[in-house]
């Protein structure tokens, strides 16, 4: 997991860079201090960047069984992916998946931020965002446990069903798409919960206020007044649902089971089960890439309706 | 209204309980209702090599990661923070960038390249500890960026340099004034790093070899095989591991602010 936690926070922190931001450029500078930065630009440098450099090589080499070293310059690896039916239904499940949880998301999500930045009481409050966040901190590989026993045959809703005389079989629901959307939703519910939470409680209960007292009832009010206000915040919220669904991959692997496949999964299993470095690369980059040009595109279409981002 | 939020709610608490209520049955294979509640499993896992290891490499890769990424971390984040220098926005995004590529984008790539030092020095890297440590404290690493420096917005940098003029030298200044204003965000930073290098998945995924394999990755290679309740009690020591160190971070920061 962790990946899950982590890109999501960033994009929720805008605010708080953004103010350290202005009170450093008032600040004299301090060109000794340098220096200081060189050991941390040295890791990301190391870990991060030049191996994706040389993961970008091997996704345009030539693949020969058994070798490992990376030769040629072909386009043949992207190629082949673009061509390949199989691997484009793998890619177009996978956004058919991050969509629909997006949605879903969205749909659960709005209500509980709108309410949870509308509580006063202050201990309620805590209470409440922290049951939406620590359960992000305890890894995908442990939830993906607790869903499969909730949706096992013989799982905990099945049980229940059957119990109650709803159902006299065991319906089939994990090891299918339906449970990875479940899967992936609960994964990502508090992503979407957080940063619509800071959206509501940056719009302020003032436009509120104003809406209520000059008579809107309080449902126009919230399609009228507040939804409008939060689309942009909304918007940023989806996206990272979205960015973070179509790269899962323990949800996948483990409620999907073998025969759900995904994006991620692919990465692993062409680098390390089938061996073809070239192929894999061309998958995490085409990954890499599908997530950065839906990111660009959906940011310009808001930037036009919207003015700002 | 309420009543989407308490779906919401469920979907995302509901997996957790489920497991840790699951890890006491009496039974050897899961099915509703118990026959009985036990222990026995907590034991059984323990006992099981690959979960003890696990869990013992997991706790050391954290610690190791957390220190790492503290030791370069927290003086990256001051000058981040205090200087305006050209280029700042670029070290900030360099910083912040292990948050941005996809984990399993990013640890494909770092395998294949520690694969290739491997082969050009004859030195194993990938598959080893080393390996994993650096992995872990390049994850880490945008947490104590930006905890520590959220920590040094408000902080009065006006005191720094009074104690600069009045003669301190300075790592005296450091240590006396702006050290306890950083402390909240060092704590934070580092209690994020280590559950982030705890939890990790997709980056150790590719890392991992005979004798450095991590607790999640022991649990996710058993449930590909089955769910039984002695991985429900392996995934509830998980919980508790995370959920302790939550508490013991609560007391030095609020852990809400952290979002």
């Amino acid at each position: 997991m962790g990946r899950v936690v982590e890109q999501g926070i960033q994009s929720l922190n805008g605010t708080l860079t953004a103010r350290a931001d202005s009170q450093a450029a008032s600040s004299t500078p301090r060109s000794r201090a340098g220096w200081l930065l060189l050991p941390s630009l040295a890791l990301v440098l190391l870990g991060l960047i030049l191996p994706l450099f040389l993961m970008a090589k091997y996704s345009v080499s030539h693949f020969e069984a058994g070798a490992v070293v990376a030769e040629g310059l072909t386009l043949e690896n992207y190629v082949r992916f673009f061509s390949d039916p199989f691997y484009l239904w793998i890619l177009l499940r996978t956004l058919t998946v991050a969509f629909s949880c997006t949605v879903v998301c969205l749909l659960l999500g709005l209500p509980a931020a709108y309410i949870l930045s509308r509580i006063s009481h202050p201990i309620i409050k805590t209470a409440l965002i922290l049951a939406t966040v620590v359960p992000l901190l305890m890894g995908n590989a442990v939830r993906a446990a607790g869903w499969m026993v909730l949706l096992a045959d013989r799982g905990l809703v099945n049980s229940t069903l059957i119990f109650t005389g709803i159902i006299s079989e065991p319906v089939r629901i994990l090891y299918t798409g339906s449970a990875v959307v479940i899967g992936l939703i609960a994964v990502l519910l508090p992503f979407m919960i957080i940063s619509l939470q800071s959206v509501f409680e940056g719009i302020g209960e003032i436009y509120e206020e104003a809406a209520l007292s000059l008579g809107a009832r309080p449902w126009k009010m919230f399609f009228r007044v507040l939804l409008p206000l939060a689309v942009p915040g909304i918007f940023s919220g989806c996206l990272l649902c979205f960015v973070l669904a179509v790269n899962a991959y323990a949800t996948p692997v483990l409620i999907g089971g073998p025969s759900f496949q995904m994006m991620a999964p692919k990465v692993y299993e062409q680098a390390i089960k089938v061996y073809n470095w070239p192929f894999a690369a061309s998958l995490a980059f085409i990954l890499m890439g599908v997530t950065f040009i839906l990111t660009v595109l959906s940011s310009l279409t808001l930037q036009k309706r919207y003015g700002t981002v | 209204m309420i009543g989407t939020c308490v779906i919401a709610f469920i979907m995302v608490l509901a997996p957790l309980f489920a497991v840790a209520w699951v890890s006491f049955f009496d039974n050897k294979i899961i099915s509703f209702p118990p026959r009985g509640y036990t222990l026995n499993w907590y034991v059984a896992a323990w006992e099981m090599e690959r979960f003890r290891d696990g869990f013992l490499t997991s706790l050391k890769l954290g610690i190791v990661a957390t220190l790492v990424s503290l030791l370069v971390g927290v003086p990256a984040s001051v000058v981040l923070a205090r200087g305006a220098f050209r280029g700042r926005e670029l070290v900030q995004s360099i910083l912040l960038a292990p948050l941005i590529v996809p984990g399993i984008v990013a640890g494909a790539a770092l395998y294949m390249f520690l694969i290739e030092i491997e082969i050009a020095t004859g030195v194993q890297v990938a598959m080893t500890f080393g390996g994993l440590a650096l992995a872990h404290s390049l994850i880490a690493l945008p947490w104590i960026v930006r905890l520590v420096t959220a920590s040094l917005i408000g902080a009065d940098r006006q005191l720094e340099e009074a104690a600069l003029v009045m003669g301190a030298r300075p790592l005296t200044a450091f240590w006396r004034v702006t050290w306890p204003v950083i402390r909240p965000g060092v704590v934070a930073g580092g209690l994020f790093s280590f559950i982030i290098s705890f939890v990790d998945l997709e980056k150790s995924l590719f890392l991992v070899g005979p004798g450095s394999t991590t607790l999640p990755i022991a649990i996710v290679n058993y449930l590909e095989w089955s769910i039984d309740p002695t991985i429900a009690a392996v995934a509830t020591v998980q919980i508790v591991v995370i959920a302790a160190g939550l508490i013991v971070g609560d007391r030095y920061f609020k852990l809400t602010r952290a979002f």
